[in-house]
């Protein structure tokens, strides 16, 4: 069947969202013009605007529309510890945990040499500068436990060496209220090597 | 009964020892899996639903962990069916696991796809075993580049001169011809393609005494690779560079 252009450019550009497939853009499409226009427009309003003002936070370089987002202009966090993270979903777990008062910095990614992503992709000259201020004691890598994620802790690890700065990777083991039996070896042989004493 | 239509059904394979090259994320919750299998060369594989929370797979299929995978399909859209351990995941650290990187980054650049090699496959696996042992050996990695180079028919002729078939001397100095070997020249002129006769007989003799060999046989690698890698670069390589 075919649409007018307005309705089809419409389902096209709905599609740019994840898990979203002509099927679900032409009912999104369809219910927002049946149902919500209003609140379409809304929708329109607010894509517009964010896109327009959102932008990386200079710091820690979260999305924020700020010049620095609310975590690194907040005086009650800990200047002098800084986790880094991968995404700025990672942040929200961490902060979800709620005992960490310290700053993040986000590298958007991990190194990935046979993807073409390097250190400039990551944000890699922005660390090295925060390094260089001399506030930070305690550098907390928390990227993910992947060969890429390990991969760059490394990288970041090697990098502040040449500062005054304390190095400490998460550690990696057996999930709480897991069992042993359902672990697969990789990480428990991560929990058997990183165990602690009692 | 065979079902006629399904005809991928046919071309199920079970069981193949491989490592994981590389891993794209595709759709929501699979994987493009780049694998190194030892009976069937390079192949690309969909792994369906493996990056979903309740995935047990998720651990497994990350590069470096020896693997048995069964898959099913035609030559251009294959299926993962299943995949185990084969073994204890080789544990790669720092440096050793950038080089990691790097071998699998040479192997993507240059084995052709579904061209099988069963000793590159010792190879690889034997040079991961190294690179476990902790510090890293620069020869690990020369070694690696020259069976590499030696199984792909562009092993290089580092004992006689390819222009009069005498040996190679090791006070000599000698001009690198890709594709075709090494001649003498009158004497030594710093050129990016003269090696030293003794830095070349170390290289075939697989050993390295001192810096210069050692020197002499990266460099010399680097311009043997090149004619195989063409105009791009390996971006593994620069990380290195960059954390030295």
């Amino acid at each position: 069947m075919q649409f007018t252009p307005l309705l089809t450019q419409l389902i096209e550009a709905l599609r740019c969202l994840p898990g979203v497939g002509p099927k679900t853009a032409q009912r999104m499409a369809f219910q927002l013009l049946e149902h919500h226009r209003e609140k379409g427009k809304y929708l329109a309003k607010t894509l517009h605007e964010a896109m327009q003002q959102i932008n990386h936070c200079t710091y820690c370089r979260t999305f924020s529309e700020a010049e620095l987002c609310h975590l690194c202009s907040s005086a009650r966090r800990d200047h002098s510890l800084l986790c880094i993270v991968e995404s700025p979903s990672d942040i929200v777990a961490v902060e979800q945990m709620g005992s960490y008062r310290g700053l993040y910095f986000v590298l958007m990614g991990h190194l990935s040499p046979l993807d073409g992503i390097g250190p400039e992709q990551l944000g890699i000259k922005e660390l090295t500068l925060l390094f260089a201020r001399n506030t930070i004691k305690e550098v907390i890598l928390a990227t993910n436990p992947t060969v890429e994620g390990e991969a760059t802790a490394h990288y970041i690890s090697e990098l502040a060496k040449q500062y005054p700065i304390t190095v400490t990777r998460i550690a990696h083991g057996v999930p709480l209220g897991g069992e042993l039996e359902y672990i697969d070896s990789g990480t428990l042989a991560h929990a058997f090597a990183g165990r602690g004493m009692l | 009964m065979i079902n006629y239509y399904r005809g991928w059904d046919l071309n199920k394979i079970t069981l193949q020892p491989a490592f994981i090259l590389h891993r794209r994320a595709y759709r929501e919750t699979s994987l493009l899996l780049d694998l190194f299998t030892e009976s069937y060369g390079r192949i690309s594989l969909i792994a369906r639903g493996v990056r979903g929370h309740r995935s047990r797979l998720r651990s497994l299929l990350q590069p470096f962990v020896p693997l048995l995978i069964s898959w099913q399909g035609k030559s251009e859209l294959m299926l993962l069916n299943a995949a185990e351990n084969n073994g204890a995941p080789f544990q790669l650290r720092g440096d050793c696991l950038l080089s990691g990187f790097y071998l699998n980054e040479l192997l993507m650049r240059v084995l052709p796809k579904q061209d099988p090699h069963p000793p590159l496959y010792t190879i690889y696996h034997d040079t991961l075993l190294e690179l476990q042992s902790g510090m890293l050996q620069q020869h690990t990695l020369r070694l690696f580049e020259k069976k590499l180079l030696a199984e792909l028919g562009y092993g290089l002729q580092l004992q006689y001169d390819f222009s009069t078939g005498e040996k190679v001397v090791a006070e000599q100095f000698y001009l690198f011809y890709p594709e075709q070997g090494f001649k003498r020249s009158a004497s030594y002129a710093g050129e990016k393609m003269q090696f030293k006769g003794k830095s070349l007989l170390a290289l075939a003799e697989e050993e390295f005494p001192d810096e210069e060999c050692r020197r002499d046989a990266k460099r010399l690698m680097r311009i043997a690779l090149a004619s195989l890698l063409g105009l791009s670069f390996l971006h593994s390589r620069k990380l290195f560079t960059e954390v030295q």
